[in-house]
């Protein structure tokens, strides 16, 4: 577009907003409003909602919208007041109404039916140019009025602002320049918004927003507006100041808004506590966010999702290795490449899942589970493979590759041990040394399978850098791997690590969506509605998810390790709060400071105590087809003791987080779609694996140690929840 | 975004795919310049490496100065990571301790500066990619041109990745110092040697960080290799910790990378330890 052209957007819009103003005021005069603004109670102050109770949140300004110049209709509101109400629901400060009715489809009545509904400031959004319309916005029971800088001239915009301020109200000044910011401020402005989208071309830059966040007095409220995605650009723009974001577009078209806000202060509050600090948003982080918002990740996205081969997924993946190990990659890929189209091999393969390790894993419906969470549930058994988890499957591939290359070493980190014990037994089987590194902490927490590692021939290396846990156990798999390279194959047990693995190890655990697709048709005739699966590096999700990816009707769900709570810093919720970056060889979402560094996660779990995931996770992430949410320490448990005593069925920790995951699918269709409805719904859980290995840690937590006093275990619980 | 895998409907060749076209050598860089009079000197360029924050901001600037003041030509500066995988026991302990006592990664653009300021000695850092990423690869290359950075050793960004950091280090005049180890293929060796400039940093052995009585012969071989792929300039590192290994390597390689040894003379007698062991390792005492 051309900025002569262009420019004429605002102009054209205003003369339209002019036109319309002369027929209201023909039917209603100003007089008729003053009288109407006298009737009314005072304005609520926007301006305290907006700064919010503590210095270290983000408020959301939630948008009322029908349709915009950029995209057109943007959804069917058929009852404002219902979504508004929902918007405050879900914890936004303000409502904003677009009562512009050319372009935006909207009207005073869509202000009156949201003003009657909320009990919080509203935002009359609209083109203001003249007195009538500030009064008639209160009039209408407004809070807050839009006055867009580049609309008025600064005696105008003084005016309007004094008016405003007259009538109790605030005004949000939206700016979209640095040059707009200072007449902003110099007209006396107390809330101050950066609107991302630039007026002439109708683009959005995220990046502006940090570029005149900097220039804003310490006292002036600072709103985002435009761009709002998800929440990626939140994090950027709290991570730049922002005391409050207005979200549209984004709400409006979200299954469920008030989860969304809740989701959006949940991060924002994190992201300006970064920024309180002093630190700006990483340059990975503002990039990714913009590319989304350019829609550049979404480019590239195959016909099909199920044959993504590497070494990039999206902008993920890769190869981020010293060079030491990129030989043994090439090799291993060489080797991987050749394999999955030789029919020897994927026979052998074919032949030890079946016969070794007990495939194909059954499909299960947990009635008396399904009917405490009001759904169909099945189950894929993927607990009852030999070793007691999916683990194998890859195992057992990765091995086939490693005799083909003439290694005879097997090196492996583990988390929960299942890795471990997998690895262990394929080297038994297959005749090969084996070293098992797994961090000191988890040793403790898996003592028993530790035990079964050696039991099987292996050494055990309780690894005692850093957190003492998987990623430390990986990194220290790794300085073995550089110097043993000629003898050795590392074994990694997830779907991450630079390429092959996260391309290879998916392959191998395919199986397991697969075979799930073929049985639900059979058991059930029909697809499932949702697929839950818990997500560490996230390697029994992509399993499942691999069958079901292009099945557009079969919504999808990544459950992470939520630990004590996404709030409390204590978790392992790695795309729900991380963000892109580059560890253990590939561009991935990661749990990182400012400067990169590593955070540490925490969970219950010690299978998902990771802080980095699959890059294909982080792409399916990016377009969108799968959701990553986090699951608690608590809510998992609750669902282990669930599936324990509806089904005499005790699953591993970390598939129960895939359970809960389905507790919450379900609870939200129960509550949208009432109980009949939902009874239909089928939910497949991957049950990655059994819970026999838990058993000290769930006694543990529930207090079924008897030596232990009840007390002590009483308190210790309140201080995990 | 490059590719690593093999792609059998791409007829160019590796170097081809990777790296840029008209790609600077940077030969008169500070760096390149400083090994070519190391050899016009008859000897090979002796390259320090210290963490930045270790122990604290403070001492590392003193123990970096030491170095330079003290023979050292060339001051690698490396930078606290929390996953640092191509690290042995000692140099974790170093880096692990920095983090601890507060190191930020702007941090090193301040030692950066003391050596480029206090010495003669050529400052470049050394850092796996994630910090550079998070700061901007751009915008760490313009710092640490600013500061008097010479360029980055990258011990886990290899040039098939390395696309910005192409672009930011022509924008700002910066060395890119990539690894090659025994295991390099000839074909990666080419592609690298290509892709490197100021100068190539050969790994004497298949292993992590740290002191090595012997230092395998392997490392003759990688330098030869990397000759022949055309590289101009080659250093040695990884196992170095005695003026006998400065000697022997120094037979066939321009310069001999020292790390671990001079940390763990920081960490047992400070910067006056380092001081002594570099003219040590100089062959000035």
């Amino acid at each position: 577009m051309t900025q002569q052209h262009s420019a004429t957007v605002l102009d054209q819009i205003i003369e339209g907003v002019r036109e319309d103003l002369e027929t209201r005021r023909a039917a209603v005069s100003l007089e008729e409003l003053q009288r109407a603004v006298a009737q009314r109670g005072p304005a609520l102050d926007a301006e305290a909602a907006l700064r919010g109770s503590e210095p270290a949140s983000v408020q959301v300004i939630a948008e009322v919208k029908r349709s915009s110049p950029s995209k057109g209709a943007l959804a069917e509101i058929t009852d404002p007041a219902e979504l508004a109400a929902s918007y405050e629901r879900g914890g936004a400060s303000a409502i904003s109404v677009l009562t512009e009715q050319r372009r935006f489809g909207g009207s005073l009545a869509d202000l009156d039916a949201v003003r009657a509904a909320v009990g919080i400031p509203v935002l009359r959004k609209d083109f203001v140019v003249e007195d009538y319309q500030v009064w008639e916005a209160r009039a209408h029971g407004a809070d807050l009025v839009l006055l867009i800088v580049a609309a008025l001239d600064d005696a105008a915009l003084r005016h309007l602002l004094e008016l405003t301020h007259e009538l109790g109200m605030h005004a949000l000044v939206e700016t979209h320049t640095a040059e707009e910011v200072e007449r902003a401020v110099a007209s006396g402005a107390r809330i101050i918004g950066v609107n991302t989208r630039n007026l002439k071309t109708l683009e959005v830059d995220v990046h502006t927003f940090g570029r005149l966040a900097g220039a804003m007095p310490q006292d002036v409220v600072v709103v985002a507006e435009s761009g709002v995605l998800g929440e990626e650009q939140i994090r950027l723009y709290a991570g730049h100041g922002a005391n409050a974001v207005l979200a549209g577009e984004v709400l409006v078209t979200s299954d469920d808004p008030a989860q969304s806000i809740s989701r959006f202060r949940e991060v924002g509050a994190l992201a300006r506590a970064e920024h309180l600090d002093g630190a700006t948003p990483p340059a990975a982080q503002a990039a990714f966010a913009a590319a989304q918002v350019a829609g550049e990740t979404a480019q590239g996205t195959a016909s099909s999702l199920r044959e993504a081969p590497g070494p990039y997924f999206g902008d993920f993946g890769g190869r981020w290795m010293p060079e030491s190990l990129v030989a043994a990659l090439d090799e291993l890929t060489e080797t991987f490449d050749k394999a999955r189209t030789d029919e020897e091999f994927l026979e052998e393969f074919a032949r030890l899942s079946r016969d070794y390790a007990g495939r194909p894993s059954m499909l299960t419906e947990a009635e008396r589970f399904g009917a405490e969470l009001g759904v169909r549930v099945f189950l894929k058994r993927e607990d009852l493979n030999h070793t007691g988890s999916h683990k194998i499957n890859n195992v057992l591939g990765q091995a086939l590759l490693a005799r083909r290359m003439g290694k005879t070493r097997l090196i492996a980190e583990t988390g929960a041990g299942q890795h471990g014990v997998a690895t262990a037994t394929a080297a038994a089987l297959f005749g090969m040394k084996c070293c098992v590194y797994m961090g000191e902490e988890d040793t403790r927490r898996q003592a028993l399978n530790v035990a079964r590692m050696r039991l099987l021939g292996a050494e055990v290396v309780a690894v005692t850098n850093g957190s003492r846990t998987l990623k430390d156990a990986i990194n220290e798999a790794l300085r073995d791997w550089v110097a043993s390279v000629d003898t050795t194959h590392y074994l990694l047990g997830t779907a991450a690590g630079p390429h092959p693995f996260p391309a290879m190890v998916r392959y191998f655990h395919e199986q397991i969506g697969e075979e799930a697709r073929a049985q639900i048709l059979e058991k059930a005739g029909r697809l499932p509605d949702a697929v839950t699966a818990c997500v560490g590096g996230g390697s029994n999700a992509i399993g499942i998810f691999h069958g079901f990816l292009d099945d557009a009707s079969v919504e999808l769900y990544g459950n992470e390790a939520g630990g004590d709570g996404v709030e409390t810093g204590r978790h392992a919720a790695t795309i729900t709060l991380g963000r892109p970056g580059v560890m253990h060889g590939s561009r991935t979402f990661l749990m990182q400071d400012t400067d990169g560094q590593t955070v540490e996660s925490h969970s219950i779990s010690a299978g998902l105590d990771y802080p980095a995931v699959g890059p294909e996770h982080s792409y399916l992430h990016s377009i969108g087809r799968v959701k990553y949410e986090a699951v608690t320490d608590a809510q998992a448990m609750d669902a282990f003791q669930l599936l324990c005593r509806t089904e005499g069925i005790i699953p591993a920790i970390e598939s129960s987080h895939a359970l809960a995951g389905a507790r919450e699918v379900a609870a939200n269709w129960v509550r949208e779609l009432g109980p009949e409805v939902a009874a239909q719904k089928i939910i497949m859980v991957s049950l990655s694996g059994r819970g026999d290995k838990d058993v000290a840690a769930a006694a543990e937590w529930f207090d079924m140690l008897p030596q232990d006093s009840h007390e002590e275990r009483v308190a210790q619980k309140g201080e995990q929840l | 975004m490059s590719t690593t895998g093999t792609n059998a409907t791409t007829p160019a060749t590796l170097t081809e795919r990777i790296v840029p076209a008209g790609l600077s050598r940077n030969g008169d860089s500070a760096l390149s310049r400083r090994i070519e009079d190391c050899r016009a000197q008859g000897r090979p360029a002796l390259v320090g490496y210290l963490p930045a924050g270790f122990p604290t901001v403070e001492e590392s600037v003193a123990a970096a100065v030491a170095l330079g003041q003290n023979g050292a030509d060339i001051i690698e500066i490396g930078i606290p990571y929390s996953d640092p995988v191509m690290d042995g026991p000692v140099i974790q302990a170093a880096t692990t301790k920095a983090l601890a006592n507060g190191f930020r990664v702007a941090d090193v653009f301040t030692v950066v500066r003391a050596v480029a300021e206090q010495t003669d000695a050529v400052p470049v850092v050394m850092t796996y990619w994630n910090p550079v990423l998070q700061t901007g690869v751009d915008e760490f290359a313009r710092r640490l041109a600013e500061a008097g950075g010479a360029g980055i050793i990258t011990p886990d960004l290899i040039p098939d990745e390395a696309s910005e950091w192409f672009a930011a280090s022509e924008a700002h005049g910066l060395d890119r110092i990539f690894l090659v180890a025994p295991s390099t293929t000839r074909e990666r060796m080419n592609m690298t040697v290509g892709a490197a400039s100021g100068f190539v940093y050969a790994v004497s052995v298949m292993g992590v960080t740290g002191t090595r009585d012997q230092v395998s012969s392997a490392a003759e071989d990688v330098v030869r290799r990397a000759r022949e792929a055309g590289a101009e300039r080659v250093c040695v590192g990884l196992g170095v910790s005695s003026r006998e290994h400065v000697l022997e390597i120094g037979a066939y390689a321009d310069g001999v990378i020292v790390g671990t040894a001079l940390v763990r003379a920081l960490g047992e007698g400070g910067p006056d330890a380092v001081g002594r062991l570099a003219a040590h390792l100089a062959g000035r005492e």
